[in-house]
């Protein structure tokens, strides 16, 4: 009887952590596809006054920022998509294998981490690119371009926010596998 | 006639012994592994912090002076992160080591510390994979510039600092990689207790 109790608590406790384990997969997948998004449709166009000499008429010059224009933004916008994608592929493959089996938990911790840490390097770029365009770096000459683009920019901070709470979801996720291999193996 | 089989019975220990041998071994390679984390932050802390360069270079308001300026990591607030990121994680690299010998020699707490290794791995390969893309990124910049935006590349008039910045990237990637290798291992050891 005692032995069908335990039994009966253990499966309710894995239960719970699958539900909280596809909550979280969903989530990262909701923030990373977002992030992707707001990356890739996020364009800002202004007019900017050019005067050569002063005999010349001032030229209007439209310029543009995109995000294909910078390789940190190039390499955020395609890792937040292949997160989202393994989250994709990932909450299929956990809700048709059982993932109380250890070994495709094994698996599924091992390749959340590395998209863990795809994350957390391409918010790295991203942050220190954006720190760069809103402050801007003297040293090397890097003239600060958010007081051009104003809107550009906060589209970007917008989205890496978004990325950073995905890969902390990420983080959670791993962080919960482990716990829930710490508790069986207890 | 029971103590007399008691010294009949210390060939008994021996038996779990090949059992016992197989997570030796793996406190081997991960003590192995934690002394590399700690050769590779260090290499790499040393050989950015050593990277200042002073050349003579136009000064940026009148193109015609020129001037002897220095590059250094710490006019970049992304190096510092690097820098202080990565000397943390030499710090933990430490400290581990010795606990992972300390678990190899009594392993009656391996419990609790595998799964305190097992959380703090993962906690650090978020932070060195966020410190190197951040060094990346702005050295990146910094080797090709950016004519969308007008930043000029660097690399041309200070070409000993970019060659330290980027092996520091380079050495810190490895480190993020024997980062990643030792969480996943500190996982597989929680996985082989439950098989066992």
């Amino acid at each position: 009887m005692d032995g069908v109790g335990s039994n009966v608590k253990v499966v309710e406790s894995s239960r719970r952590v699958t539900h909280c384990d596809l909550i979280l997969r969903i989530l990262g997948l909701i923030l990373t596809l977002v992030a992707a998004i707001v990356t890739g449709v996020d364009k800002e166009t202004k007019t900017i006054s050019v005067s050569i000499t002063k005999t010349l008429p001032t030229l209007h010059v439209p310029v543009t920022a995109k995000w294909h224009y910078m390789s940190a933004f190039v390499y955020f916008l395609i890792s937040n998509a292949v997160a989202s994608l393994y989250a994709a592929a990932s909450l299929v493959a956990s809700m048709a294998v059982r993932t109380s089996k250890e070994k495709a938990a094994m698996a599924l911790v091992i390749l959340d981490m590395t998209i863990m840490g795809l994350l957390f390097s391409s918010n790295g770029a991203a942050i220190a690119v954006g720190v760069l365009g809103q402050y801007g770096n003297s040293h090397a000459r890097w003239n600060k371009v958010c007081e051009l683009f104003g809107g550009f920019c906060h589209e970007m901070t917008a989205a890496i926010i978004l990325s950073l709470v995905g890969s902390l979801v990420f983080f959670w996720l791993v962080a919960l596998a482990i716990l829930n291999l710490h508790k069986k193996s207890g | 006639m029971a103590s007399t089989d008691k010294p009949a019975s210390p060939p008994k220990p021996e038996a779990p012994l090949p059992a016992s041998k197989c997570p030796f071994n793996y406190s081997v390679v991960d003590v192995t592994l934690r002394v590399l984390l700690f050769a590779a932050t260090v290499t790499s802390v040393v050989v950015m912090v050593s990277s200042k360069q002073t050349e003579v270079v136009p000064l940026p308001t009148m193109p015609t002076v020129r001037l002897p300026l220095p590059a250094k990591f710490s006019h970049s607030p992304a190096l510092i992160y690097f820098v202080a990121a990565l000397s943390v994680t030499g710090l933990y690299s430490i400290i581990t080591t010795l606990a992972s010998i300390s678990v190899a020699l009594t392993p009656a707490y391996s419990k609790s510390f595998l799964l305190v290794f097992a959380f703090l791995d993962v906690v650090f390969v978020g932070i060195v994979a966020s410190a190197t893309g951040a060094a990346g990124g702005v050295a990146y910049i910094g080797l090709k510039g950016n004519n969308h935006v007008g930043w000029n590349k660097i690399c041309n008039a200070y070409d000993k600092f970019c060659r330290h910045v980027g092996s520091s990237v380079a050495v810190s990637l490895f480190a993020a990689i024997l980062l990643v290798l030792l969480s996943m291992m500190s996982t597989f050891t929680l996985y082989k207790k439950i098989r066992d």
